[in-house]
Parts: structure tokens; C-alpha cells; sequence
């Protein structure tokens, strides 16, 4: 049996979607191959059981040949067992190839946005990336499914035709043009069937965000009220689900329909022009049969045909969308090579800004968008004139490990609670954990569940204000020569915030941090303030002389206490 | 943080659900898209007829091909229409049904106690609006449908076979053993291989997600390999759960398919050998043996539709278990006559034996602002919640109204309680909908007076038609908090609760906010659950919470004075800068 995921996906082709899916196909040919050889053989299988049942009914049953009816009997239970296995290897076959090419692409994907990092966001919506995983997936798995069946269909269609041109030429002609024409017949009613179906799964999308969003406002909601009007408005855009619905099965119920009219017409057709060349003795009773069969069973390879153009066109599509995200390049790129003795002191050209090694340094700006800015420069998530112990931070190698820059925007990943507190770079033990726990005030959180409990997604059972806390809890577990905290305390109480920059100046010693603040609790705590007007450094000293020094500081800091 | 999932429907209460829907609700609509499939089913069985009757002609030599012939096509003619007719009648009984389903069941979310919905943790409550009701919609959409019209099939199929003679209908019968037992063991492991297959692949997907929306981090704290690893275990886990059900089909399919060929074998053989000895004619033998591999088709299609059915079942049993939650209000009739906002001994616990609030007392008087202030898990929010009417106290109670005209805010329907009380929170979430829709949430309104809210509140956002929420325009937190603030303004409840409302803001947009939120307070009695104490230094009163319990309460100089908790705190706040007037 295959083992899955691939150690290693591969690079894939992402010069064009095609090229994509051809690339897929190539990746896992043996398993196409299979399953179109396989698809051949379960078709060839029922078409000849069909042929057995005639040659039964002639030669046995209206002959009145019991051993030549044993015989051919025998031949039927044979390929009934034929089709069985065929069947099931064919299935397990085209299922296998179907999972590795999703499986494929969603290692392709996520390899991709983690090279891409914050790179991502900023290039692309976050729902188009998604929805790659989620949905394109399973079209590019459906695409190279349908590509080995539609090879099956084509070939069963064609050894039918064959078939019945053996028995009479006359009838393989009936069958080579009918089916065309059927095809062609059926072709209209598709388009607006999955029109119709596209518009019903968007609305259905739609609606399921309605019930999420309900999920995640209730607390609004039984805050302020509302519940009534949510129902009333659900229960409009359901029923416009259910109009849609109708409307795509109304389409769908049309193909069902020719699906049924027109390869019967063909049917009758074969039956008449069949019955007329048994008549006159031109083929057998048994042909008849057989034929008759025959136009019966084409109508499955004659859907897959109609399908596989609609499952392609899917296919590339989603492709498409894979192909946009592996054009994306990370920027600015991590290519660095100077290896300079750390901590050392980080210098921000474009503000003037001079981190000392080894101290807790305030950046108080006045508009919190400046102090975001030099964050991301000097963690090089932008690029800018950074200099790191006198070395450009472009040309340093492992920035990333040496320098992090913790946002409120960062996630926290679902796993166990430990997991989720602990940084890639190195190896973390308890003891650290709990140490950075505590310096972040979050041991309540940690001690309420314990390590091992599992987080939810983006840790969404947790208060803003716990959340907060155990982000910063995991980046003081990197601990890293340089770490910079974007409003690490904006959403606790002032009571922890008190305690947390008490603490956070021993938790760091001998390492460089930099706090991007307006609090008066973590801005008297920090060895050295600098205040940032217009993205430049105007004022710079300890938190209790700015105050009496620089009055704009004054207003930035403690504004509140001016409000009404 | 527990895991304490909401309830899940017996199965007595699925089938019994099931049967109402089905049977009470749309008994008409459903009997007519059940006839119009039998009358197709019936038009798609004359043709094999026929053919016999063409076959025995033919051989005979006294049979008007064109005659039958044309039969034939009329009759294919008729059974194409009527399928069209009947899927689509079919379709419109199962969408009628799905979306009653649905609606039923956000009706029952939205009367969930919301402390029930918080133990279970949202991902259930997500899950089961998306998941399950998108497995259920595949069940009615695809697997009940295709059972009724198959079943309709292989009735008449039957009843045909058994028509056309008694004695060749009986050979059919040998298939059934085999399909009973293998279908037997087969569903008995299916659903729950199904369900491990898709929550598996939920996670992965889920994963991939992640990674997405956490590319930033992933790269800001070396994430990537875990990531990478992640997603590679994930797929493992996914991969597991597939090649168990496909295990499980590769055993069912060859029986299967065996089990479909040994009836047409037996009926050709057994029919065949009643023919050599004159009980058949040649024409009930043909006739026999395609009908019997015409009603392969139908069998197979409910065979593989039976597992769906099972999921579905397992959906719904978990979109009913919403229900067998108890309410936590039974409003009554009692209107409170006053204004004023008391709590007597409050106790409440989240889990039993750990209470949070340890008999808290607050009277708050009408249009007084009190501040409330105390470390994280204090138990500030959850007396916020209590003092709003949003929970109900384990022991004690909270009332509105003066003295004999007191009433629990639990005994107020809610539309009545948020006339009175509101409570507003960090939370601040936009629903998706246009702005109008956001703020009309509180209570109809005009557009003059959403406008005039808006404009209450300083609002400088997108206009009332404007799309907002999850995929609509962003707002910034300022604006999504202003929203929440003007809403209030249309409740107009002369209690607020704040519950930290202005935090997760930076300082500007706070500063701007404030401006708002005065418009908003002006005249009512305001609870002001803050951690920025110049919050409580505004305040007529500050009440410090600590362990559950008030520990200090007074205006804001009479608590400096005392030298206590919050006392230290200001100090702190402050350093040694002077209070600005």
C-alpha cells in the first residue's frame, strides 16, 4: 500500500495551471494509468456480461440447450466475478490517486505559505488562500480522478460501438452517430445546472457564515438583544437558499431527465433498427438482446464523458488559483550571511532610533502606527536602514532567531497549551515555560487548564486579555537577543499590567527588549523612553523627566485623565 | 476551557422528528413526488416488456416491429418527463424540509443559555451550524431522495418481475442473504469511519487555515517546520481514516457486486432450464433476466446511499440535541416599576463548587456611574453578566425597581430586560449585514433615528447601506465599538453595564471613543467595568473586586483616603506626577 503524505511533495511546475495539473499527474502517473486500465477493464467486464446474457439467451434458452446455457451461465457468473474485482481495484485505485493529489497540493500550499510568512497577508486575502485548501483541493483531486475514467468511458464507449458494428454495421453506425448527438443534446443543459448550482453553494456559504457569525456575536447579542430580528433575517436569506436550491435542482432535474429521454431515444432506436435485422435474419435474436444491452449500458460512460469536460474546467480553475500563490515571492528577502556577537545595539536610520543592549527600551509614539513601523524595521519584517552592532540587517544571517517581533495580531496555534506557548527556535522546557508564564502574568490561565490541555483555533475560547497574556508568554519563551513587543498590555487590567512591567525587566536581563507603548504603568518601568513624533525620535530619557520635560509626551501618555 | 458539549438527540427523538417532518408536515407534497417516481418508474419498466414480447414477434414472425417499436419510444418518452417532474417535486418536499431544519435550529441556538454555550466552547456550537447542517443537506438533498425513487423502483421492478411469471421472479431471491449480511456488517463500522474520515479532514483543512491566517507568526517566532510537520501529521491522520472506509468498501463492493450477478445468473439459468421444459416462455425468460439487471441499479443506489443516510441521521441528532437544552429564564408576567439596579448575596459558580462570586451586594441608584475595578478573574465580567440579567445568580438575587415593584431581571422576557438593561462589551462584533442591519439589531428604527445614533456617537464610518462584517467593508476597532455604542442609544435602557468596552483600542482611537460613549451615558445609570482608572476616578463610585468579593467601595477621594487596594493602585498609575484637575 502507498504511504502517504510524501516525504517530500516536490517542485511543482507553476508556470500555468495546466502545466500544474500536468505536473500533478506526472507526480503520481502510475496510479492515472492504473486507473484508466482498470476503468477499461470494469467496463469491458459489464459490456461483455451483456454479451454473455444474449449468447445465453440464443443459443442456450431458445435453443433449448441446457449444456449450452450451463456454459454460457458460466461465462456470466465469471464476468460478474470480473467485474467485482475490477470494480474494486479500479475504486481503491482512482480513490488512492484522488487522495494523493489533494494530499499533494495541500504540501505544496502550506510549504508555500510558510516561505512566504507575513509576505502573505499582504499579498493576498487570506479567504483566496483558504479556500485553496479547502475547496481547489478537491477539485484538483477530482480532475486527475475524472482524468482516468474519461479514458475508461472513452474506450467503453468505443468497444461497444465495436461490438455492435460486429453484430451489425448498421447498428455500430446508429450508436457512432447517436452518440455524438446525444452528447452534444446534453451539453446545453449543463451549464446552467452548475450555473445554477454554483449560485445555490454560494448562497448556502453565505448562510453558514450567517450562522457563524451568530455563533461568535451571541454574547452581543444577549448583550443588547436582537435574537428576533437575527431569526427573521436568517430565515430570509434561508429561504433564499431554498429558491436557489429549487432552481439548481430544477436544472439538475432537467438532466436527469434527458439523461433518461435521450439514450433511451437511442435505445428505441437500436431496438427498432435491431428488431427489423433480426426480422429479416440479419442478426440473431440473441444480437438483439445483446444489443439492446448494449444501449442501455452506454448511458454511464456517456455521463462520465459529460462530466469529466465540467470537472476539468473545475480543475484548472483551481489550479489557477494555486499557481498565483506559487508566483509569490517572500519579501524582503532573508539572505543574510555576517554573524555579529549578540546583543548588540540596534540602530533605526529613518527615526534615529538607538536601542541600547541589555535594556528594556520604550518607544512612546504619538501616533501607534510610527511605533508599528520602526517594530517592523527593526525586526526586518520591512526593509529599512537597520544596523545591527554596526552590521546592515539585511546582510545578518538568522534575523529571525535573533531579533522577534511580537504583535497583538499574532495566532495562537491549536494543539496543547504547550505547544502553543512554545516558540520554533529551540527547544523549551517546563521550567522556562512557566518562568515566561509567570513573568506575563499568566499563570492563572496556564494553572486553569494545564499545559496539556488542548487549545481551540486561534485559542478563541480565551478573553482578549488572556490571549494577550499568553502571547506574550511565548514570545518571552523564545527569548530572544532582541525582543520587541508591539502594546504587549493594551487589553489587561491595570492591576496585572502593573505586574507584568515589574516583572519583565528581571525576566529579560542581559537580553535587549523594546516595548512600542503609551502606558504610564510600562513606560515608568522601562530603563529608557523614546517618544516618536512624525515617525522620528523627538525626546528621549526616563519616563518621570519626559513627563515634566516634553509636554507633548505629557498629553500623549496620560491622556485620559484629561477626558471629561 | 472544559469540554462539556451540548446535548445530542436520543435516536427515539431523531426518528420521531424524522416521521413528523415527513409524514405530518408535507404529507400531500410528499405523496405526489412519490407517485410521479412510481408512474416513471412504471413507464421505464414497459420497455423491457416490450422487448420481450419484440424478441418472442421477431422469432415468431407475426409482430409489427414499428408498432412496438414506437410503443417503446413512447413510453422512454414518458418515463424522461416524468423523471424531469418527479426530481423536481421531489426537490422542492427536501429543500422545504432543509430549511425548516436550519431555521429550527438557529432558533434553538438563539435561545441557548449563553453560559451553557461558553462551556461547550463555540467550536462545538460552529460545527454544528456548519458541519452538520451541511451533512444533513447532502442527506436530504441527495440520500433521501435517491432511497424513495430507488425503493419505488424496486418495487414495481419486483412487482413486474413477479407479473411476468411467478416462477422465473423466484431465482432473483438469491442475492438477498448475501447482501443482508455484508450490508449488516458493513454499516455497523460506516458511520463511524465517516465521521472520523471528515473530522479528519476538518483538521486539515483546518490546519492549512491556520498557517494561513498565522503566516506572520510562523515566521516571526521559526514556526515553519512545526507547521510543516503539522500539516504532514495531519495529512497522516486524514490518510488513516481514508484507508480505513476505504478497507471497509473494499471488502463490500466484490460481495456486492457477486451478490448483483449470482440473481441474473440463477434467473437466466433457472428460467432458462423451466423453458427447456416448457414452464416459460422464451419472452417471460428475456423479460426476467433484464429485469433483474435493471433493478441492480436501484439496489445498488440505496445500498451506497444507506451510509449517507446513517451521517445524516447522526446530524441531526446532533442539530435536535440543541434542543434538550434547558431554558434558563421563564419570564413571567411582572413589570418592575423603577429604575433601580440591586444585587443581594450573589453567588455563581461556572463549574459546581467553584464559586466565583462569593455574595456580592450592589445597589447602584438611578443615573449613578460606578466604576468597578480589581485584578483579571476577579470575577468583574461575570458580575457584569449577573448585573445585566445576561446569567442568573447560583444563589441570590438580582432585581429592577423599587422596593415592592422589584423584579428578577431573569423573570423579564428579553425584549422587556434590554429596554432596561444592556451590557456592552469588548467583544465588539460586527455582524455581517449593512450598517442598518447592525444597529437595528436593538430595536426597529427609522433611518432618521439610526442617522441621528450615529451622529450621537461621532461616527465617521461607512454610510447605513454599506456592507460591513466578515467579508463586507472593514471597520476599524473604533468604528466596530461606536457601532455597538449607537446601538445602545436605540435600545436606550436606563442601566448600562460596560464591560472593559473601551479596551483593545490604541490610545487615539480610546481618546475618541470616550467623546462617543459620553453622548451615550449621559442620563443613565452606567456599571463602568474598566482597567483604565481614570475611568474610575469619573466616577460617582468605585467598587474594587477581589476574589469574588467587593472589598472596597466609595467615591474615588474617600477610597484614596482609605489607603487600601485601589489607593496603591492609583499611586502606581500615577508615579509621582500630580493629578491634572
Amino acid at each position: 500500500m502507498k504511504r502517504l503524505p510524501v516525504p517530500d511533495p516536490g517542485v511543482p511546475d507553476g508556470r500555468s495551471p495546466t502545466r500544474y495539473l500536468i505536473w500533478t499527474a506526472r507526480a503520481q502517473w502510475r496510479a492515472v494509468l492504473a486507473g484508466a486500465l482498470l476503468d477499461v477493464g470494469w467496463t469491458a467486464c459489464q459490456a461483455l456480461m451483456l454479451a454473455a446474457i444474449g449468447k445465453a439467451v440464443d443459443e442456450g434458452v431458445a435453443e433449448r440447450d441446457a449444456s449450452a446455457l450451463a456454459a454460457w451461465s458460466a461465462v456470466v457468473l465469471a464476468l460478474g466475478g470480473g467485474v467485482a474485482a475490477t470494480g474494486v481495484l479500479r475504486h481503491r485505485t482512482l480513490v488512492l490517486g484522488w487522495l494523493s493529489a489533494a494530499y499533494r497540493t495541500v504540501q505544496i500550499v502550506t510549504r508555500q505559505a510558510v516561505r512566504l510568512g507575513g509576505t502573505l497577508p499582504r499579498r493576498t486575502a487570506a479567504g483566496e488562500v483558504v479556500s485553496v485548501g479547502v475547496t481547489d483541493v478537491e477539485h484538483i483531486g477530482d480532475a486527475l480522478e475524472i482524468l482516468g475514467r474519461a479514458v475508461g468511458a472513452t474506450t467503453a464507449i468505443g468497444l461497444v460501438t465495436g461490438l455492435m458494428w460486429a453484430a451489425s454495421p448498421r447498428l455500430g453506425l446508429v450508436v457512432l452517430i447517436g452518440v455524438p448527438v446525444i452528447l452534444a443534446a446534453a451539453g446545453p443543459l449543463l451549464r446552467p445546472l452548475r450555473e445554477r448550482e454554483q449560485r445555490h453553494r454560494e448562497l448556502v456559504g453565505e448562510l453558514n457564515s450567517r450562522a457563524a457569525d451568530l455563533v461568535a456575536g451571541l454574547r452581543v447579542l444577549r448583550g443588547i438583544g436582537g435574537e428576533a430580528l437575527f431569526a427573521d433575517r436568517y430565515r430570509e436569506e434561508s429561504q433564499r437558499v431554498r429558491r436557489a436550491g429549487v432552481a439548481a435542482a430544477t436544472a439538475a432535474s432537467r438532466l436527469r431527465g434527458a439523461e433518461v429521454l435521450l439514450p433511451g431515444l437511442l435505445v428505441a432506436l437500436v431496438t427498432w433498427a435491431g428488431a427489423r435485422a433480426a426480422a429479416s435474419g440479419a442478426i440473431s435474436v440473441g444480437d438483439l438482446v445483446a444489443c439492446y444491452g448494449y444501449a442501455v449500458f452506454l448511458i454511464t460512460p456517456l455521463k462520465t464523458v459529460g462530466e469529466a469536460a465540467g470537472t476539468l474546467t473545475r480543475g484548472h480553475v483551481a489550479a489557477g488559483r494555486v499557481v498565483r500563490l506559487l508566483r509569490l515571492e517572500p519579501e524582503p528577502p532573508d539572505t543574510g550571511t555576517v554573524v555579529p556577537d549578540g546583543p548588540a545595539e540596534l540602530v533605526d536610520a529613518a527615526s534615529g532610533l538607538v536601542v541600547r543592549p541589555g535594556r528594556v527600551t520604550a518607544i512612546a509614539a504619538s501616533d501607534p502606527r510610527d511605533a508599528q513601523a520602526i517594530a517592523d524595521r527593526l525586526g526586518r519584517h520591512a526593509d529599512g536602514e537597520v544596523a545591527y552592532g554596526g552590521v546592515p540587517l539585511r546582510d545578518v544571517a538568522g534575523v529571525r532567531e535573533r531579533i522577534v517581533v511580537a504583535l497583538n495580531e499574532d495566532r495562537l496555534f491549536s494543539g496543547t497549551l504547550r505547544d502553543a506557548l512554545t516558540p520554533g527556535f529551540r527547544p523549551v522546557d517546563d521550567a522556562a515555560l512557566h518562568a515566561a508564564l509567570r513573568t506575563a502574568c499568566a499563570e492563572d490561565v496556564a494553572a486553569a487548564t494545564g499545559l496539556d490541555a488542548r487549545v481551540a483555533e486561534a485559542g478563541r475560547e480565551f478573553s482578549g486579555g488572556q490571549l494577550q497574556r499568553l502571547r506574550l508568554a511565548r514570545a518571552l519563551a523564545a527569548d530572544p537577543e532582541v525582543l520587541v513587543l508591539v502594546e504587549p498590555t493594551s487589553a489587561v487590567d491595570a492591576h496585572t499590567e502593573a505586574r507584568i512591567a515589574d516583572r519583565l525587566g528581571a525576566a529579560r536581563a542581559g537580553r535587549t527588549t523594546v516595548v512600542c507603548t503609551t502606558s504610564p504603568l510600562m513606560l515608568d518601568r522601562a530603563d529608557h523612553v523614546a517618544f516618536v513624533v512624525n515617525g522620528a525620535v523627538v525626546a528621549e530619557g526616563r519616563h518621570r523627566d519626559l513627563l515634566l520635560s516634553e509636554p507633548r509626551y505629557a498629553a500623549a501618555v496620560t491622556r485620559g485623565e484629561d477626558s471629561p | 476551557m472544559s469540554n462539556e458539549i451540548l446535548p445530542v438527540a436520543t435516536p427515539t427523538q431523531v426518528r420521531a422528528h424524522a416521521r413528523h417532518l415527513l409524514l405530518r408536515r408535507h404529507p400531500r407534497a410528499l405523496l405526489g413526488a412519490l407517485a410521479l417516481h412510481a408512474l416513471a418508474a412504471a413507464a421505464g419498466l414497459v420497455a423491457p416488456r416490450l422487448l420481450g414480447d419484440l424478441v418472442e414477434g421477431v422469432r415468431r414472425g407475426d409482430v409489427e416491429i414499428d408498432a412496438v417499436a414506437l410503443a417503446i419510444t413512447g413510453f422512454l418518452i414518458a418515463q424522461g418527463v416524468l423523471v424531469r417532474y418527479a426530481y423536481d417535486a421531489s426537490a422542492r418536499v427536501g429543500e422545504r424540509i432543509l430549511a425548516e431544519l436550519r431555521e429550527e435550529f438557529v432558533e434553538r441556538v438563539l435561545a441557548l443559555p449563553l453560559s451553557r454555550v461558553e462551556r461547550a466552547g463555540t467550536g462545538d456550537l460552529v460545527s454544528r451550524t456548519s458541519r452538520d447542517v451541511d451533512a444533513l443537506s447532502e442527506t436530504v438533498r441527495r440520500a433521501v431522495p435517491d432511497i424513495l425513487v430507488s425503493s419505488v423502483m424496486i418495487v414495481l421492478t419486483l412487482g413486474a418481475l413477479v407479473l411476468t411469471g411467478p416462477l422465473v421472479a423466484l431465482p432473483c431471491l438469491v442475492g438477498v442473504p448475501l447482501l443482508w449480511g455484508a450490508m449488516r456488517w458493513y454499516l455497523r463500522r460506516a458511520a463511524p469511519g465517516y465521521l472520523r474520515e471528515m473530522a479528519a479532514w476538518g483538521a486539515l483543512t483546518g490546519g492549512l487555515a491556520e498557517t494561513v491566517h498565522g503566516a506572520r507568526t510562523v515566521e516571526a517566532l521559526g514556526l515553519a517546520e512545526r507547521r510543516l510537520r503539522r500539516c504532514d501529521r495531519d495529512i497522516a491522520r486524514s490518510y488513516r481514516a481514508e484507508r480505513y472506509t476505504l478497507r471497509l468498501r473494499t471488502v463490500i463492493f466484490p460481495v456486492v457486486d457477486i451478490a448483483f450477478a449470482l440473481p441474473i445468473v440463477a434467473t437466466l439459468l433457472i428460467g432458462g432450464l423451466l423453458h427447456i421444459h416448457g414452464m416459460a416462455s422464451l419472452a417471460q425468460v428475456t423479460a426476467a433476466t433484464l429485469y433483474v439487471h435493471q433493478v441492480i441499479g436501484p439496489v445498488d443506489l440505496v445500498l451506497t446511499r444507506l451510509d449517507e443516510l446513517q451521517l445524516g441521521g447522526a446530524a441531526l441528532a446532533r442539530l435536535l440535541g440543541v434542543g434538550n437544552v434547558p431554558r434558563d429564564r421563564s419570564p413571567g408576567d411582572a413589570r418592575p416599576a423603577g429604575e433601580r439596579l440591586a444585587a443581594r448575596d450573589v453567588h455563581y459558580a461556572y463549574r459546581d463548587g467553584r464559586d466565583v462570586l462569593h455574595g456580592v451586594d450592589l445597589d447602584l441608584r438611578p443615573g449613578e456611574r460606578l466604576a468597578v475595578v480589581g485584578p483579571s478573574g476577579a470575577g468583574k465580567s461575570t458580575l457584569g453578566r449577573l448585573l445585566a440579567g445576561v446569567d442568573e445568580p447560583r444563589v441570590g438575587t438580582v432585581t429592577v425597581g423599587e422596593g415592592a415593584g422589584a423584579v428578577r431581571l431573569v423573570d423579564l422576557p428579553l425584549d422587556e430586560l434590554r429596554g432596561r438593561v444592556a451590557l456592552v462589551t469588548q467583544d465588539h462584533h460586527v455582524f455581517h449585514g449593512t450598517v442598518r442591519d447592525n444597529l437595528l439589531l436593538a430595536r426597529p428604527a427609522t433611518d432618521e433615528e439610526a442617522e441621528a445614533a450615529l451622529r450621537a456617537v461621532d461616527w465617521d464610518g461607512p454610510g447605513l447601506d454599506t456592507v460591513v462584517g466578515s467579508g463586507g467593508e472593514p471597520l476599524s476597532p473604533a468604528q466596530a465599538q461606536q457601532l455597538a455604542l449607537a446601538r445602545l442609544i436605540l435600545a436606550d435602557p436606563h442601566t448600562l453595564v460596560l464591560d472593559e468596552a473601551t479596551s483593545l483600542l490604541d490610545p487615539r482611537a480610546a481618546r475618541r471613543l470616550e467623546r462617543s460613549l459620553a453622548a451615550v451615558l449621559d442620563g443613565r445609570a452606567v456599571v463602568a467595568i474598566a482597567h483604565r482608572l481614570h475611568t474610575a476616578h469619573d466616577a460617582d463610585r468605585v467598587a474594587v473586586v477581589e476574589n469574588g468579593r467587593v472589598i472596597e467601595l466609595g467615591t474615588h477621594d474617600e477610597l484614596i483616603a482609605a489607603g487600601g487596594s485601589y489607593a496603591a493602585l492609583w499611586s502606581s498609575w500615577h508615579g509621582d506626577k500630580q493629578p491634572s484637575p
